[in-house]
């Protein structure tokens, strides 16, 4: 893993990032690709709370526990 | 029968999108109030039919189908989308024509779906829906460009301010081609090789045609769950194939699972640069802030809370004054009647058993219908999503998902809808739980019986200044019933239903105004269904128990030894040994035994009984709450109720089942009498149990 990549579970609330890789089981990742959480998409943290988090990718807010976003690999896109 | 006929003739047409995608908004638009809801045969999804009338005059068949995100997903609900587009469901015509609703302020995820449907060559019209709201957003969509894009006609709608409506009507009217445009995105070679071969086998060993043959071998291929899910439907040798093609596609390196949807949204990218413009502002919007705190880890959950609070205390003191007017009404006609007919049986079965049975039921329907107010705003706000969000943190603990509070939540207002919502629930195993516990948490049907006990023995004081007692105890009695569903989850989860918690992935829809009209269409429906129930099931179980309660007839008796010695009275003597320790007599004992149909009938069975009982006094303004406080033993004239035989009552129907409704769609949903009967032995033990040790110690409490 580059040094500049981290998990989606690490980033500021507000940054937008790039999806690089998503780890999670095979079909949690399907799950996450069709609701657009597919590699290269633009993502963005709106909350960070300590159990869920909500990011925003494609323009939808999208709710997701904190095991789940330390599975999304992302690196910082401006 | 005409109309069984003409239905065969007409055109079906299907309506698809993503959740949240403003699908049944525009259905309702297209529709009218021509509904009618079913359900499909052999699963229970809901099946959602109108009718749409053309300018011409001519008629179509519009199919509802369940939101989605594409064609190839795993609950309950989605497969029924695809599967009926693919043809494969009985009794449902392949629909001629796919209404596309696509939100257009996210159009990059909802053109996923419509990629499929090209695909699968199905004739298609796409309603670019929530236009203005992506127009406010600064994005600019050129529905020419798009339209040339996809090969199909793109009408911009505005569903709920009914914009776009005739245009989209006169797009279906006419005959539609499917995608004039062969398929556009493109698979790395060495995947498409081998999906072109085996689309060939599908097509030679399955006689498919080559859009389903093409569906079928991109899932076979790449879909992680393809093999075991599908296994059974394909020949031995096809099967062989695929898996020597899983491993071939494996040693170059090739992620079979992500192959495909990272095409299609290249794909995607081309089409939305080619016809957006996006101006869209980067920053903290309004929704982003009102996220931050809504979905806070304390003060979303106070804020969660109170609403909830809110919500309860105005269903009681608001809905009181209706109430009292029907309650008056129902006396009124009852006194009428009593007084035009010749006294008699038939007299008594008309006031006592039809009148007073199912008014005092139907006396309820204005907490109904707030509660049906207040869930539906809050669900068309988009808050029920956010409820979810906080919850899933309490529901992992009990190993539950997030979206299982829903269908809990749902159950307020009543366990039915709440168990059909179940059906989003992915995993068997979760799904099965929340069907377990959605009965325990309060439901609408409980409420007459709650106001009932509340309004003759809860004191009506005030506490800490704003709060009333009544409001308080019935908060109390919902919490009860919601800690009893997670714990009672726990306990499922930990023994027979063992999984692990769930990954929790849900869409959060944008913050809007309600709309006023969705919210009372639903009110409406479900009102009405209530209303049916009381007018039915009710009246026929009131008129049951008016018999039993006044047959046989003794000579020269009083009322009271009449009912004492009625067929009711017997069997309530029966089972009072059983009930005693929970503070229960036997004219209670009747009206457990009358509501094992249904909550809502232990009131109306209280109507009855005590309507017979004081036949000989003369009718007037004594209501049933008052019957229940004058009433006393003949023998000890101690109370038959106090305020502890009020909160054991209310708590024993808080945990018991009581509803054959929900045991019959359980019955449906799990294909089986295994869980529903399970599901009551378990209730009943849980309510008898509780009631007791609640009742036990309230006498201490009360020695002392």
């Amino acid at each position: 893993m580059n040094s500049s990549h981290k998990t989606l579970s690490e980033i500021p609330v507000g940054r937008f990032v790039q999806i690089r890789e998503l780890l999670s089981e095979p079909d949690v990742c399907h799950r996450l690709r069709e609701m657009g959480f597919c590699e290269n998409a633009i993502v963005r943290l709106v909350v960070n709370g300590e159990g869920n988090l909500i990011c925003e990718v494609c323009n939808t807010r999208v709710g997701l526990n904190q095991s789940i976003a330390q599975d999304i690999i992302v690196a910082s896109f401006e | 029968m005409n109309s069984l006929k003409t239905e065969i003739q007409l055109r079906h047409i299907a309506i698809i999108g993503n959740p949240n995608a403003g699908k049944t908004t525009l259905f309702n638009a297209l529709t009218g109030m021509r509904q009618k809801v079913g359900n499909y045969p052999g699963v229970t999804v809901e099946k959602k039919e109108g009718r749409i009338i053309f300018e011409d005059g001519s008629e179509a068949v519009l199919l509802d189908l369940p939101g989605t995100y594409s064609l190839t997903a795993n609950s309950p609900d989605e497969k029924i989308a695809t599967d009926i587009l693919l043809g494969r469901v009985d009794h449902t015509p392949l629909p001629e024509l796919v209404v596309c609703v696509v939100d257009a302020s996210n159009l990059e995820r909802n053109l996923y779906l419509i990629s499929q449907i090209i695909d699968n060559r199905l004739p298609a019209v796409v309603a670019l829906n929530m236009f203005d709201v992506a127009e406010r957003d600064g994005l600019k969509i050129d529905i020419q460009k798009l339209s040339a894009e996809l090969g199909v006609k793109v009408i911009p709608t505005v569903g709920s301010k009914s914009l776009g409506i005739e245009e989209l009507k006169a797009a279906i009217a006419g005959h539609v081609e499917p995608s004039s445009r062969s398929r556009q995105w493109i698979l790395p070679a060495p995947v498409q090789e081998e999906c072109d071969e085996l689309k060939g086998l599908l097509q030679q060993m399955h006689r498919l045609s080559e859009p389903i043959a093409f569906h079928e071998a991109i899932v076979l291929l790449t879909s992680p769950s393809a093999l075991s899910e599908h296994n059974d439907r394909f020949a031995p040798g096809l099967i062989e194939h695929v898996k020597r093609d899983h491993q071939k596609l494996d040693l170059l390196g090739i992620d079979r699972h992500s192959v495909v949807v990272e095409s299609r949204y290249e794909w995607i990218k081309r089409v939305c640069s080619a016809a957006t413009v996006s101006h869209r502002r980067r920053g903290m919007s309004a929704s982003d802030k009102i996220d931050q705190i809504l979905t806070h880890r304390v003060w979303g959950f106070v804020i969660f809370i109170g609403l909830m609070t809110i919500m309860f205390q105005s269903i009681f003191s608001w809905a009181n004054v209706p109430m009292e007017l029907l309650g008056d009404s129902f006396n009124w006609v009852g006194a009428q009647v009593y007084a035009m007919m010749p006294a008699g049986d038939l007299r008594d079965l008309i006031v006592n058993g039809a009148i007073g049975g199912v008014g005092a039921v139907v006396t309820f329907l204005p907490q109904i219908i707030f509660l049906f107010l207040f869930i539906g705003f809050l669900e068309d706000t988009g808050y029920m999503a956010r409820a979810a969000f906080i919850m899933d943190r309490m529901m992992s603990k009990v190993g539950l998902h997030g979206k299982s509070f829903i269908p809990l939540l749902s159950s307020f207002a009543c366990a039915i809808p709440g168990i059909m919502a179940t059906r989003t629930i992915e995993s068997r195993k979760d799904r099965l739980v929340t069907m377990l516990v959605a009965p325990l948490v309060s439901r609408s049907a409980r409420l007459p019986v709650y106001a009932l006990m509340i309004a003759a023995f809860i004191p009506r004081k005030t506490v800490l200044g704003i709060f009333s007692l009544p409001g308080l105890t019935l908060v109390a009695m919902y919490l009860l019933g919601l800690t009893a569903a997670l714990s009672m989850a726990w306990v499922f989860k930990k023994t027979l239903l063992k999984s692990e918690a769930p990954a929790f992935i849900m869409e959060l829809p944008p913050y809007k105004m309600p709309s006023f009209k969705s919210v009372l269409l639903h009110m409406w429906e479900r009102s009405i269904l209530f209303l049916k129930r009381a007018g039915t099931i009710i009246l026929g179980v009131s008129i049951v128990l008016w018999f039993l309660a006044t047959y046989p007839k003794l000579e020269r008796a009083s009322p009271s030894e009449q009912l004492n010695q009625s067929f009711a009275g017997r069997a309530g003597h029966l089972i009072e040994p059983i009930i005693k320790p929970l503070g229960f007599d036997w004219k209670i004992g009747i009206g457990l035994i009358g509501s094992i149909l249904q909550r809502e009938v232990f009131v109306s069975t209280m109507g009855t009984i005590y309507n017979i009982k004081d036949a000989k006094h003369e009718r007037g303004n004594v209501s049933l709450r008052e019957h229940l406080q004058q009433d006393v033993d003949p023998v000890s004239g101690v109370p038959t109720f106090t305020a502890l035989t009020a909160i054991c009552l209310m708590v024993y129907y808080v945990l018991a089942m009581q509803c054959m409704s929900t045991v019959a769609v359980v019955r449906r949903e799990t294909n089986g009498w295994k869980w529903p009967l399970f599901q009551i032995s378990y209730m009943t033990a849980l309510a008898y149990s509780v009631t007791f040790i609640v009742y036990q110690i309230g006498l201490v409490l009360a020695e002392g």
